[in-house]
């Protein structure tokens, strides 16, 4: 019998022609493509075509999906209730949980489809936006059908259209954030797909997953961090602190580059040019989290990971700290529901097995005997 | 392998099913009722008659629902599948300001909810209004006073706490793994057992009594069980309520279910077990090395339907069982939180392809 592999490093739970993370020689791969010739070139739709199609669209394509994804963006009316009955102080990742679950509800069992693959992902930034717009006490926003995916974001979060160089930081974290690999949520995602479930459930389950810190939960604790320390000038001292306290270094570590995390890097550039003021600090931070990291571990990799410039460049966006996980949800879902698609073409229920660590057997005492 | 676990062990070669602390599942369904097999689940040992009385005082102040939740259920179409429903409500409970980690106390919130959204569910499909929980009923009779509206007689709420019992727990099943794959990212307890109920949805997990059931309706009599039986053969389908991974005798659940029936519902018990006997026969003629694949939907169908709980909700009432060791292993899991993450093949194309602009596609 096999072995138990904590966190199952290292065993394979599934094929995929979606995304390849390559850690050995620090690259993303999305279907045969790197990540750095698509990031800044490419809509955020493009890649969700290039996920759910199997490639690239062509002008005709791109502006049918732009098309379908525009006229999905809307919430049903049970959603819209439920939205607004949901506590104003709720934390966003449960509200997106909970209507992503009321936008999916069917009268009956529902294979996962494409359509459904498009409609999740329209309407993901819609429940973000409006429930933004609502814990402050404004109307909500109608999305506009004019706007790509990341523009109809910002314009519903912040009521005007954002400027060109805003949108394109937004796009470019989307397509960098939209797949990776089996990571814990996209395995959530083929775990409840391998039992024939429907796509909403997938992703609903998804959702929790990304909810944990160890997975989605970090951006914010990058910038709390950054408060703290507060000015390069302070953070070799803050730092040495830190770590005689055992306190960890948010926004570093990862288990699977060996080398600078790709997406990591293209979000470094971002930061320098669009939140000089965070970079400042954040890049000092950043030399020095890696000199001590390196003193105590010589033998690690370098370990910047995603969150850390993930937060310079959601902060200069202009999003509240508590939208960054779900905004990350609203990238994944792209990867997420092509990852539904492709367990439910070739599916076997994921049934692991365990080890038994409890007593042998004995026998039970009847209530009336029991102390 | 993919966990460690104390909360239960599927001892498939030997057929048997161990709950938390060593017991077997045919020693604890006649001493435990649910309330105290999902104590026994978190905690480790069953409880005494004070700490019993504590744990009920708990659940039943945790049974109404938020005003999230109520306006939730409300806001949904009367028509939807109910497991979508328990699903979203549920959420909505669940939606607090802070992340917490997972407790006791949450799971036995959680636990004690989900009869509540189930029976208000079913009251909306049957465009009735919604029945407030009694507080002086147990987990099991509440739930069909919350669904009629009338006490259930003493033998319906034995069959139907029977079967929480025996469905409680089930080692890695996969909405199990579910949950403690996202408690791994040290995610809420919420998001656990939604996921979770997302993960028996699908057929080839919690839905397998339902289909069960419609097998057993379809064939509807003895004489018809073997000409049914021949002609799903001969089309290739697979009978509802056989086959499974993890037995290689007959399931100890299954044996518990297949005596109950026999009270439970007599009239569908005499068509079961003539659907069983060829059943078994039609499968083991085919291949003869296979153990008996009589599996525990198939038993569980008939009580809960001699329970009288309706079809539709089949699948809901094993997610109200369900989540007690849902629950029990998230805390277990706690213990030493690292994030699942496993590997993938690559089968897709070599990495390096350059992207063609839009305009040259």
């Amino acid at each position: 019998m096999a072995e138990y592999v904590p966190g199952l490093e290292g065993v394979v739970a599934a094929q995929t022609e979606i995304s390849l993370v390559d850690g050995a020689n620090g690259q993303l791969v999305y279907r045969g493509y790197v990540i750095a010739d698509l990031a800044e070139e490419m809509s955020f739709e493009e890649v969700a075509h290039l996920f759910w199609y199997g490639r690239l669209p062509t002008r005709a394509e791109l502006d049918g999906l732009a098309a379908q994804l525009s006229e999905s963006r809307g919430l049903t009316g049970a959603a819209s209730t439920a939205l607004d009955a949901l506590p104003r102080d709720a934390d966003p990742m449960d509200v997106l949980r909970s209507i992503v679950s009321v936008q999916g509800v069917r009268h009956r069992l529902e294979k996962p489809s494409l359509e459904q693959a498009l409609h999740a992902t329209a309407s993901f930034p819609t429940v973000l936006a409006h429930f933004q717009r609502r814990r402050h006490g404004l109307e909500a926003v109608k999305p506009r059908a004019d706007l790509g995916h990341a523009a109809n974001y910002l314009y519903m979060l912040n009521g005007k259209e954002s400027t060109p160089e805003l949108v394109h930081a937004l796009n470019t974290y989307l397509v960098l954030l939209a797949d990776h690999g089996m990571n814990a949520s996209t395995f959530t995602a083929r775990v409840i797909a391998s039992t024939d479930s429907d796509m909403a459930s997938c992703l609903v389950g998804a959702i929790g997953a990304l909810k944990g810190p160890a997975h989605g939960g970090a951006p914010s604790a990058v910038l709390e961090q950054l408060e703290q320390i507060g000015t390069a000038s302070n953070a070799e001292r803050w730092m040495r602190e830190a770590r005689m306290r055992k306190e960890r270094f948010m926004g570093f570590g990862h288990r699977v580059y060996r080398t600078y995390d790709p997406r990591a890097k293209i979000l470094k550039g971002l930061c320098a040019r669009l939140n000089p003021e965070f970079y400042e600090l954040a890049s000092k931070v950043e030399e020095t989290a890696l000199a001590i990291l390196h003193e105590e571990h010589p033998e690690r990799p370098q370990a910047t990971n995603v969150e850390f410039y993930s937060a310079g460049v959601l902060q200069a966006i202009g999003l509240p700290k508590d939208l960054f996980p779900p905004t990350f949800a609203c990238a994944r879902v792209a990867g997420w529901s092509a990852h539904v698609l492709e367990q439910a073409a070739h599916n076997r229920l994921i049934r692991p097995q365990s080890e038994y660590v409890g007593p042998e057997p004995r026998k039970p005492v009847p209530l009336a005997e029991r102390g | 392998m993919a966990a460690q676990t104390a909360v239960s062990e599927v001892d498939g070669a030997n057929g048997r099913l161990i709950y938390r602390g060593g017991y077997l599942i045919e020693d604890l369904a006649p001493v435990a009722n649910f309330e105290e097999t999902a104590y026994l689940l978190w905690h480790g040992e069953l409880p005494s008659r004070s700490e019993l009385d504590a744990l009920r005082h708990e659940m039943v102040s945790a049974r109404r629902l938020e005003d999230a939740a109520r306006a939730t259920l409300a806001a949904m179409d009367p028509e939807t599948d109910p497991m979508d429903t328990l699903r979203t409500v549920l959420s909505a409970q669940g939606a607090t300001k802070t992340i917490a980690k997972p407790s006791a106390g949450e799971a036995v919130a959680l636990t004690a909810a989900i009869p509540t959204i189930v029976a208000g569910a079913y009251r909306r499909r049957q465009k009735k209004d919604l029945i407030e929980p009694r507080d002086e009923l147990g987990h099991a009779a509440n739930l069909i006073w919350m669904m009629e509206g009338q006490e259930p007689a003493r033998e319906r709420v034995h069959w139907l706490d029977q079967y929480l019992v025996l469905l409680a727990d089930h080692g890695l099943n996969a909405s199990t793994f579910t949950a403690r794959v996202i408690a791994s990212t040290g995610s809420d307890l919420t998001s656990c057992v939604v996921g979770a109920i997302g993960a028996l949805k699908g057929p080839s997990h919690g839905g397998a009594t339902y289909a069960a059931r419609t097998m057993l309706d379809s064939i509807g009599t003895v004489e018809n069980a073997e000409p049914w039986l021949r002609d799903a053969h001969a089309r290739h389908a697979r009978f509802p309520g056989f086959g499974h991974r993890v037995y290689r005798t007959y399931d100890p659940r299954a044996k518990i279910l297949r005596e109950l029936a026999k009270t439970a519902d007599p009239k569908r018990h005499q068509v079961a077990a003539h659907t069983e006997e060829l059943a078994l026969k039609i499968l083991h003629d085919e291949h003869p090395e296979r153990p008996n694949a009589t599996n525990v939907d198939f038993w569980a169908s008939v009580v809960l339907t001699g329970a009288g709980i309706p079809k539709e909700l089949f699948t809901c009432i094993f997610a109200t069982s369900r989540v007690a060791g849902w629950t029990a292993h998230v805390l277990e899991s706690e213990e030493d939180l690292r994030i699942i993450r496993p590997a993938s093949v690559w089968t897709g194309p070599a990495p390096g392809k350059k992207p063609l602009p839009v305009e040259q596609r």
